[in-house]
C-alpha cells in the first residue's frame, strides 16, 4: 500500500502558486498589541465624546485606522461595540449631516460595521435591526451603492 | 359541503334505482373507517343482498349490536349463519315484497343506507340507557342519605367503559355516569402537517363552544400527548406527539328523545372522519393557493427576461425571409 | 406595511444591486469548465465578503458574492408552529419547481429557508433591475401569503367547528 501513499499528498499545498489568505492583504503595521492598545484608547475616547454629545468627533475617531485582519479579535470586538454605541445614541435627524462629513474611507468602514452589526443580531447583540437599517439607508443615499461594493471587495475584515 | 352525510350515498342511489326496476348488481364499495359493503343479487334480480364488513364488529357485538339491528331491520336481517362469508352483517331485500306507498319505500331506503351508523349506534344507545339507570339510582340514593351528600358527590357512579376499536389504531371510548355520557376519541395524525392543522381545528372546537349560540352543544375538550383522565388507566394507550384525544361530554338533553339521540349519535360517530376530512381539505386548499402564488412569482421573474425583438426582416427588394 | 419592512427591503435591494456585478469566469481548477465559484468555493481570491442584512433574529438575508455568481439565502419569519409548517411547505413547493425559476436553488443553505443562485449567465440574459425587483417582490409576498394562509386555516377551522357543533347542539 505504501507505494500509493504519494497519491494522497496535496500537491497544491506545496506548489508555489498556491494562494494563502495572508497573500490577499498586507497585515496591519502596528502589530496585534499596538492595535489592541489603540482600540482601547479609542473606545475610551469615544465614550467620553458620546457622553459630551459629540457624535461626529466620536465617529471620526473610531473610523480612522480600525483594526483588521487575523489575531486581533479583542480589538475588533471593542471597536465594534463602541461604534454600535455611537449608532445607538445618535438622533435620527442628525444622521445625514454626520454622514456627509465623513470621507470616503470612513464611510466604507462605517458600512462594513453596519453589516457586521446586522450579522450579529440574534447572537446576543443589543442593537435593534431598525437602527442599523436606518443608518444603512441613509449611508447608501449619501455614499451610493459603490460603498457597498467596496465593503464586499475589501479583503481586510474589520 | 361542510358536513358529512351519515348515510351511504351509494346504497341510497342504487336502491332507489333498483326499487324502480329490478336488475342485476354486484357492487363492492367502502365507507369511512374501513367499512366494506357488498351489494349483489346472488339468486334472482329481485333479491338484493346487502352485506357489511366492519372492523369493530366484535366490539359492537358485545354491546348488543345484533339485537339492535334485528330490532331495526326485522325481517330483512339474515340470521348469523346465513351471513355472507367475509362480512359481518347481511340484509336481504326482496323487491317483490316492498311496501306499497312511496313514503314507506323512501324511509326503507333511508334506513338501509344508514346501515353503518345503525350498527355503530348500539354502544352509544346502551350507554344512554345505562346513564338513565344510573341517574335514577343516584336520585334514590341521594334522597335516602341526605347527610352523606358531600361524600355522595365525590363518589359519583360510573358505568362500564365501552371501547370500540373502529380503526386499526384508533378507538372510541364511551362511559356513562349519573349525569352525563363521556365519549373520548383517540386519533392519530400520521403527518407533521396533519398534526399542526389538527391542533388548530381541535382548538377551534373548544373555542367555538364559547359562543352564545352554541352553549347547548356538548362540551368539547382535547388533549394531545396525554390521554384524558377517564381512560388513563387503560393499558396500551399511546402517548406521543402524533396522538390526539378528543372528549365530548353529552348531557341527557342530547339524547332525551330517540330522534335527538339518533342524530347526536350520527354526528358524533363521524367526528373523526369529519376532522380528518377537513384537514385534508385545508391541505388541498393550501396546495392550490401555493400553485397560484408560484405561477404569479414565475410571471414576475419572466418579466426580467428582455423581450426578443421580432421585427420582420426584408430584403432590399421588399421580399421577406421565410424560415424553413 | 410595518415600518421596518420598508428599510429592510431597501437594504436588501441596495446590497443585491451592489453584489450583482458578475462577469464570465472560467474555472481555474478544471479545464474548459465554467462553474459558479460561490458554490465551488475553493479559490478564495474570487470569493467576496458575505454580507447579512437582518431585520431581527427571525428575518434575515445572507448575500454571498463571488466573481461570477451570487448566492442569496432568505430566512422567512416564522412566529409559531403553523407558520413554520406553512413556510416549509411553500418553500418546498417552490423549490420542487426550481427548473421554472432558473435562479432558484434546489436546496436552501442550512439555517435559511430558501436560497437563490444567480450566475453571470442569468444576469446577462435577464434585466438586472428586474431580477432585483423579483427578489424583493418575493420577500414581500411570501410573508403576506403565509399570514393569509394561516388566517384562512383558522377561519376554516372556526367554520368547521361551529357548523359541527351547531348540528349536535339542541334546544333545552
Amino acid at each position: 500500500m505504501s507505494e500509493y501513499a504519494f497519491r494522497k499528498i496535496n500537491i497544491d499545498a506545496l506548489e508555489e502558486e498556491v494562494l494563502l489568505p495572508s497573500d490577499l492583504y498586507d497585515p496591519d503595521p502596528r502589530g496585534p498589541d499596538g492595535v489592541l492598545s489603540d482600540a482601547q484608547r479609542k473606545s475610551g475616547e469615544v465614550r467620553n465624546l458620546v457622553s459630551k454629545g459629540d457624535i461626529p468627533g466620536a465617529l471620526n475617531a473610531i473610523l480612522s485606522e480600525p483594526p483588521y485582519g487575523e489575531g486581533v479579535d479583542q480589538a475588533k470586538d471593542l471597536t465594534t461595540s463602541s461604534l454600535l454605541l455611537i449608532l445607538n445614541s445618535t438622533r435620527a435627524a442628525e444622521i445625514p449631516g454626520i454622514l456627509k462629513a465623513l470621507d470616503q474611507e470612513q464611510q466604507d468602514h462605517l458600512m462594513a460595521y453596519i453589516y457586521k452589526g446586522m450579522a450579529a443580531i440574534g447572537q446576543g447583540s443589543d442593537v435593534s435591526g431598525s437602527v442599523l437599517l436606518n443608518w444603512h439607508a441613509q449611508l447608501t443615499e449619501v455614499a451610493g451603492v459603490g460603498c457597498i461594493v467596496r465593503v464586499m471587495t475589501d479583503r481586510r475584515t474589520l | 359541503m361542510i358536513l358529512l352525510e351519515s348515510h351511504s350515498v351509494i346504497i341510497n342511489d342504487v336502491l332507489t334505482d333498483r326499487f324502480e326496476k329490478a336488475s342485476r348488481a354486484d357492487i363492492q364499495f367502502v365507507d369511512y373507517d374501513n367499512v366494506r359493503f357488498h351489494l349483489s343479487t346472488p339468486e334472482t334480480k329481485s333479491k338484493i343482498l346487502l352485506s357489511m364488513g366492519i372492523q369493530c364488529w366484535p366490539d359492537l357485538l358485545k354491546y348488543g349490536a345484533r339485537e339492535y339491528l334485528q330490532n331495526e331491520y326485522q325481517q330483512y336481517l339474515l340470521p348469523q349463519e346465513q351471513t355472507e362469508p367475509e362480512y359481518d352483517v347481511s340484509l336481504m331485500i326482496d323487491l317483490e315484497q316492498l311496501p306499497e306507498s312511496v313514503e314507506d319505500r323512501n324511509s326503507l331506503i333511508s334506513k338501509l343506507s344508514h346501515l353503518k351508523s345503525v350498527a355503530m349506534s348500539s354502544p352509544f344507545l346502551s350507554a344512554f340507557q345505562e346513564q338513565s339507570n344510573l341517574q335514577a339510582g343516584y336520585k334514590d340514593a341521594g334522597g335516602a342519605q341526605q347527610k352523606d351528600f358531600t361524600s355522595e358527590q365525590s363518589a359519583e357512579t360510573k358505568g362500564e367503559l365501552k371501547i370500540i376499536r373502529y380503526r386499526e389504531e384508533e378507538a372510541i371510548y364511551i362511559q356513562a355516569s349519573n349525569d352525563r355520557v363521556t365519549v373520548v376519541f383517540s386519533t392519530v395524525f400520521k403527518e407533521e402537517t396533519d398534526k399542526v392543522f389538527g391542533r388548530v381545528f381541535l382548538q377551534e372546537f373548544v373555542d367555538a363552544r364559547k359562543l352564545n349560540a352554541l352553549q347547548n352543544a356538548p362540551q368539547v375538550r382535547y388533549s394531545n400527548r396525554e390521554p384524558p383522565l377517564e381512560i388513563r388507566h387503560l393499558p396500551g394507550l399511546h402517548n406521543g406527539e402524533d396522538w390526539g384525544y378528543v372528549t365530548f361530554v353529552l348531557f341527557p338533553r342530547h339524547f332525551s328523545n330517540p330522534t335527538q339521540a339518533q342524530s347526536t349519535i350520527n354526528r358524533i360517530q363521524l367526528f373523526r372522519d369529519y376532522l380528518h376530512y377537513h384537514i385534508k381539505c385545508s391541505k388541498a386548499y393550501m396546495h392550490s393557493r401555493m400553485r397560484y402564488r408560484v405561477a404569479e412569482f414565475l410571471k414576475i421573474l419572466n418579466r426580467a427576461k428582455p423581450e426578443v425583438a421580432t421585427a420582420e426582416k426584408k430584403t432590399a427588394s421588399g421580399r421577406t425571409f421565410r424560415t424553413r | 406595511m410595518s415600518n421596518t419592512l420598508r428599510p429592510y427591503l431597501n437594504a436588501v435591494r441596495a446590497t443585491l444591486t451592489a453584489a450583482l456585478t458578475l462577469e464570465n469566469f472560467s474555472s481555474q481548477m478544471v479545464e474548459r469548465h465554467n462553474k459558479p465559484e460561490i458554490e465551488v468555493g475553493n479559490s478564495p481570491e474570487v470569493l467576496l465578503k458575505p454580507l447579512i442584512v437582518s431585520r431581527n433574529e427571525s428575518e434575515k438575508v445572507l448575500i454571498e458574492p463571488s466573481v461570477n455568481s451570487i448566492r442569496l439565502s432568505i430566512k422567512i419569519k416564522q412566529a409559531d408552529e403553523i407558520e413554520k409548517i406553512l413556510c416549509h411547505k411553500f418553500t418546498r413547493f417552490m423549490m420542487m419547481r426550481a427548473e421554472g425559476f432558473v435562479i432558484l436553488r434546489r436546496k436552501p443553505l442550512p439555517g435559511y429557508d430558501i436560497s437563490f443562485l444567480i450566475t453571470n449567465f442569468h444576469s446577462e440574459s435577464m434585466l438586472k433591475h428586474k431580477l432585483v425587483d423579483f427578489i424583493i417582490q418575493f420577500m414581500e409576498d411570501v410573508d403576506k401569503e403565509i399570514s393569509e394562509m394561516k388566517l384562512s386555516l383558522n377561519a376554516r377551522a372556526r367554520i368547521v367547528a361551529e357548523s359541527y357543533l351547531s348540528t349536535v347542539s339542541c334546544p333545552i
